[in-house]
């Protein structure tokens, strides 16, 4: 049996991660299948749908990405199926047996997911991506009576790097203290040509806008370095951050939970700590 | 007659004006101010009769105390006036012929005069900072009121005498014998002295119609203000209801004061008693640090908004209207300007009621603080961390955790928010249960079950929030059969001690200090004394100045070094700056901490000894931040060095013998 | 022109730093936890009570959830919604399809005809992504996700989707399903007065019945431990020159 999997026309490293994750079934090597029209999901569903119908698969899978999980959630209301995001595994079976996120990461769900095919979305960053890739067959779009597709596209506001794709992110939490007090993460952030981000009591104490918040319910980012000022490390901060390559924790409190998930730390004051750190830096350069 | 109608048309103006300051304080919202007679009675013996807050400041003090005695004993003479006017050659039966009497008339005219002087000495000459903002003409005006009719007294007095008129004898008034001199017993005098007595009671008259027109009232409202002030708790605020009671709509509930008509009697007495004195303003850490706060402000800006007979000026917003915004947020809550006025306003009560206003009717408040108004509610502590680590802090220290359904211990150690989750403050639990354990005290700790007292809701004005916490910690407490508290932290005694009762909530509690005091005068811990260790003390706001725990703090410091003390200490101490929420609220201005932190260095102590988690983290910041070369450590691990050290110390004189 | 909402919220928990389970492996372990409404859907609720605030119409807030849940709907009755509906859940978890159509139930049997449903994107715990699109399939009404802003032009709803390097606009007709993400707008602070209005305020209770879930939970169970052993670079100021170093190990030296 087959196995469908949706990927972006040009396939992005989530859809490869996709791609391998369905590979490891049991259904024969993926099918990997984009839709060549503008973006609308229930009409991209409806397409996987007659395809699924056609083809009859053993699980349709797409990435864990916005996107991805909405077709798909799409796709499972037409179908009337069960669907089950963000998966870490599947083992297919009468019913599957599944594992997937919740907590944006710190907890994981065992579960049995019943239907056919099998619904599924990957778990970002869950499973390391395909080396080689299928040709993408594309698709034609069906049409779906409550498909509605953007009219336009605005342009990101702001300006700097954006915290999606930076490689450094300079995040400070309650510990900065004020609105102010962010000048020294900017600072930091400007030198090593990073992004600032901050934690949800920031926003909520209304120091930075929410576009600025890293976490469950604001951006996630996967920088090369996430260096964490002043933040205590809840579960919701880390499920925006875990994606880092590597997290330095900057923190006053010894016993934060964040130096659990940080690969290095500093105890201390970061009013300290980043003047020092953007002088050393200065220096080094200089040098 | 003239004097009648004189009388008449006076005490008609003072009349109409009286019964509109009457109908503004019936017309405000209720409080409860009864009971404790015996030490309201004390308070008006003391602090009126006595002047003791306006003493605080010893030379202006003084030079009040003689105007104000100096009207007590003169306020016969005002009679005599009046009666002298009528028929020359009568008196008071009896008082208007005693000598002894003539001579403390004589007597006061001095010392009023000589106050009056020195008052527009300081007014004119020195011009204190505490007057910014007062209305300096109507106090000019008012002195120079006081001093014609005093000056018309001598100079009455003086003719009488002249004219041979007097009724006492004159040798026992030498003022007014000498200054008769310069009158002749002729026409001139004889005209003179029906002049002079109609200045004095024509200018005692209009006083009278001005008097409830001007900032005089208060020698009528002070001595009423001072009798229902607070006689105990004055760390306690007072609680609002939230369920409407017996005949009350929901309508008529009142959360804090929005507008002039949601003010209660005694904040409307409060404002009719401000002098404008600004010594509330001197003390106010907030406005020596260059905040736009002023105390004295406040009231007057209150009792403006009173007198105002515009239209709709009684519902008008009271903030910004009449205190701007960010003065309501500078306050700290350290009490010292309630501890400065000499006629007992309680200005905390009124910031506190606009606050309460804002937060709970507009929520209008620094947004920087709506995390921890979230987090105390939905998380228990107000920094949003997990109560189920709220032990943490004593883990490996043996400190038994009180589990629901066990018998309670002797003593509930009462750890607070700071001192469970912030590094710094963990330390002094720490130290403190040691030292407990070391002392063998019966003592437990709630862990996770113990909530935020509610402290830091209350004071930024959520009373709603405040009151959840209150019964939720009550249950908690009484269900355990919790009988004393040693409270770690003074937040949590004061509203422990003195604002739990009004929720069912009745502990003995102490502060660890006053514990740890006892257990070392009573030997069960001995530390031992390091001259050479020179300590400064701190005093807490809501220790020294809320709550008189003075002694303990300080007998502990003794014990262990050499205390050299601030200027501004016991009840007089400076705020860190945390109190009144602002632990959680940005600053303006230069940082309070700071301040103190200075006035600390000066004293040349190498270490700053403290009795408060809050004060532990500001005064640690403030040293932090101006680089200066001080240790701040909680008076709990100075005892428990100091019980190392003489461990050490014996252990080393033990090897010296051995 | 009037708008009748609804906006459906889930009571979570406040998990702070670290989860622990229950023995059974079942749920997370409350005991000290507090709760609260799950952030994107508080948003929601907000988004919701702005817009009537403007045009009029009515707020009604729905959860499925235990009994407790009652917390959750009286907040949010707080910051403004007029009307409760709580779908007594019990205490098993209801998959996201049994989820779905005992709100789609609800709103159908409401004697109120809705104008627009408003979903959090995904709830904080459980994070299916479906519900919201799972019910505007059933109801046959279109659906936008993961929104940032909404504004209303006539008979349309226009609605900006947040994408990667950008916001993708869209145009509902009405009656529509859309779902927001935390930022919005920033949630008002109750204030008492709203609070005891919502402490009076009846709410409609209903018992659906649980039908057997598809995606059936087993268990829970704790990420493996990563491993990571935290290297202490130093403490305060002094560290500085270490993490330079570190810097350039890791190339972000610029």
């Amino acid at each position: 049996m087959s196995v469908l999997v949706l990927v972006e026309r040009e396939p992005d490293e989530l859809s490869a991660q996709a791609l391998a994750f369905a590979a490891q079934l049991d259904g024969g090597a993926p099918v990997a299948v984009a839709i060549d029209g503008p973006y609308a999901p229930a009409a991209w569903a409806q397409t996987l749908a007659e395809l699924a119908a056609q083809r009859s698969p053993l699980a349709v899978i797409a990435p864990g990405s916005e996107r991805g999980n909405e077709v798909l959630a799409h796709l499972a209301a037409i179908l009337d199926l069960p669907f089950c995001a963000n998966t870490l595994t599947l083992t297919p079976g009468q019913p599957a047996t599944v594992t997937r996120v919740r907590w944006g990461g710190s907890l994981i769900e065992e579960a049995r997911l019943h239907g056919s095919p099998l619904l599924v979305t990957v778990a970002p960053h869950a499973i390391a991506p395909a080396q080689t890739l299928p040709e993408v067959e594309l698709v034609e779009p069906a049409a779906h009576a409550l498909a509605v597709a953007p009219t336009k596209r605005v342009g990101a506001t702001g300006t700097g790097v954006s915290l999606e794709t930076a490689r450094v992110v300079v995040s400070g939490g309650r510990g900065v203290g004020s609105a102010e007090g962010f000048a020294v993460i900017e600072e930091l952030a400007a030198l090593l040509e990073g992004a600032v981000g901050c934690s949800r009591a920031v926003t909520s104490a209304g120091w930075r806008p929410h576009t600025d918040q890293v976490g469950q319910t604001g951006t996630k980012v996967a920088p090369e370095l996430y260096i964490a000022c002043g933040i205590s490390g809840a579960t919701q901060h880390m499920a925006g951050c875990k994606g880092a390559k590597k997290l330095l924790a900057i923190n006053a409190d010894g016993e934060a939970s964040i130096f659990a998930h940080a690969d290095y730390g500093v105890i201390g004051d970061l009013h300290e700590v980043l003047p020092a750190l953007v002088d050393e830096i200065r220096k080094a350069r200089g040098a | 007659m003239a004097l009648a109608a004189a009388l008449g048309a006076s005490g008609t103006l003072a009349g109409r004006r009286t019964a509109r300051l009457l109908a503004l304080v019936r017309a405000a919202k209720p409080t409860d101010r009864s009971g404790d007679e015996a030490i309201r009675a004390r308070n008006e013996l003391v602090v009126v009769l006595g002047q003791r807050k306006l003493l605080q400041r010893f030379w202006p003090g003084l030079m009040h105390a003689f105007v104000f005695w100096g009207f007590l004993v003169l306020a016969p003479t005002i009679l005599i006036a009046m009666i002298g006017i009528v028929d020359r050659g009568q008196t008071l039966p009896w008082l208007g012929s005693q000598g002894w009497y003539a001579a403390m008339v004589d007597l006061f005219c001095v010392l009023v005069l000589a106050g009056v002087a020195s008052a527009f000495y300081v007014r004119k000459v020195v011009r204190p900072k505490r007057f910014e903002g007062s209305h300096k003409g109507e106090a000019d005006l008012i002195l120079a009121l006081i001093a014609t009719i005093v000056v018309s007294l001598l100079l009455w007095h003086a003719t009488r005498i002249a004219l041979g008129l007097n009724e006492w004898p004159a040798a026992w008034s030498p003022l007014s014998r000498l200054l008769s001199h310069l009158f002749a017993r002729d026409e001139t005098t004889r005209v003179l002295e029906r002049v002079f007595v109609w200045i004095h009671v024509g200018t005692i008259l209009a006083f009278l119609a001005y008097l409830p027109r001007s900032k005089h009232l208060h020698i009528a409202t002070a001595a009423l203000n001072v009798w229902f002030g607070r006689t105990a708790a004055r760390g306690r605020l007072e609680p609002l209801r939230f369920e409407p009671s017996e005949g009350e709509r929901e309508e008529d509930l009142r959360f804090g004061a929005g507008s002039a008509a949601e003010l209660t009697w005694k904040e409307v007495l409060d404002a009719f008693s401000c002098t404008e004195c600004g010594r509330c303003q001197d003390a106010c850490p907030a406005n020596q640090t260059g905040k736009l706060l002023s105390p004295k402000l406040v009231i007057m800006g209150l009792r403006d908004q009173l007198f105002d007979t515009s239209e709709g000026a009684r519902e008008a917003a009271l903030v910004p209207g009449a205190v701007p915004e960010e003065s309501v947020w500078d306050c700290v809550t350290c009490g010292a300007c309630v501890q400065a006025c000499p006629v007992s306003i309680e200005h905390i009560d009124h910031i506190v009621d606009l606050r309460r206003h804002l937060v709970m009717v507009e929520s209008r408040f620094p947004s920087e603080a709506e995390p921890m108004l979230r987090d105390v509610e939905r998380s228990g502590n107000p920094w949003g961390h997990q109560q189920a680590q709220r032990a943490d802090w004593a883990a490996g220290l043996g400190v038994r955790v009180l589990e629901p359904g066990e018998a309670a211990p002797e003593y509930l150690y009462w750890v607070g928010c700071a001192s469970s989750f912030d590094e710094r403050a963990r330390a002094t639990a720490q130290a403190t249960a040691r030292l407990l354990t070391a002392a063998g005290v019966d003592f437990a700790i709630l862990g996770p079950r113990e909530s935020c007292t509610g402290d830091p809701a209350r004071r930024m004005g959520n009373e709603y929030v405040f009151q959840a916490l209150a019964e939720q910690n009550v249950q908690t407490l009484s269900g355990a059969g919790v009988r004393k508290i040693i409270a770690n932290c003074p937040h949590c005694f004061n509203t422990l001690a003195n604002e739990y009762p009004d929720f069912g909530g009745n502990y003995e509690v102490v502060h660890h200090s006053e514990l740890l005091a006892r257990l070392v005068a009573e030997g069960r811990l001995v530390p031992a004394r390091d001259e050479a260790l020179t300590v400064t003390y701190h005093d807490s706001c809501y220790l020294a100045r809320h709550n008189d725990v003075l002694e303990a703090p300080r007998a502990l410091v003794g014990a262990l070094g050499t205390p050299l003390p601030m200027a501004r200490s016991g009840r007089e101490t400076f705020c860190c700056g945390a109190g009144g929420a602002h632990m959680w609220m940005e600053e303006r201005g230069r940082p309070i901490n700071e301040e103190r932190v200075r006035e600390a260095a000066q004293t040349g102590a190498g270490t700053l000894a403290v009795a408060c988690p809050y004060c532990t983290v500001m005064l640690d910041d403030g040293v932090q931040s101006s680089g200066q070369a001080l240790r701040v450590a909680d008076v709990a691990t100075l005892l428990e060095e100091g019980l190392l050290r003489a461990q050490s110390e014996a252990q080393a004189s033990r090897q010296a013998s051995g | 022109m009037a708008m009748h909402i609804c906006a459906c919220v889930k009571r979570v928990p406040l998990t702070g730093g670290r989860i622990t389970l229950t023995e059974d492996e079942q749920a997370i372990l409350t005991k000290h936890l507090g709760f609260t409404v799950s952030p994107h859907e508080e948003c929601a609720v907000e988004e919701a009570v702005r817009i009537v605030e403007r045009e009029g119409g009515s707020v009604t807030v729905l959860t499925l959830g235990p009994p407790e849940a009652e917390e959750q709907l009286r907040d949010m009755m707080a910051i403004g919604a007029g009307r409760a509906i709580h779908l007594l859940s019990g205490s098993k978890e209801w998959d996201p399809q049994a989820t779905a159509s005992a709100i789609v139930q609800a709103i159908t049997s409401d004697e109120q005809a809705y104008d627009l449903l408003l979903f959090g994107n995904e709830s904080a715990d459980a994070g299916n992504y479906q519900v919201p699109i799972r019910v505007a399939h059933a109801l046959g009404w279109p659906c936008v996700t993961a929104v940032k802003a909404i504004s209303h032009e006539g008979e349309h709803l226009i609605c900006e989707q947040e994408v990667p390097g950008g916001r993708d606009v869209y145009e509902l007709s009405l009656p529509a399903v859309v779902s927001v993400k935390e930022g919005i707008n920033l949630p008002r602070y109750p204030s008492v007065p709203g609070r005891l209005r919502a402490k009076r305020q009846p709410i409609v209770s209903l018992a659906p019945e649980r039908p057997a879930p598809r995606l059936e939970m087993v268990r829970l169970m704790l990420p493996p431990d990563s491993g990571k052993q935290v290297q202490v670079l130093g403490h305060g100021a002094e560290a500085a020159p270490a993490i330079v170093e570190v810097l350039g190990e890791l190339g972000v030296l610029p």
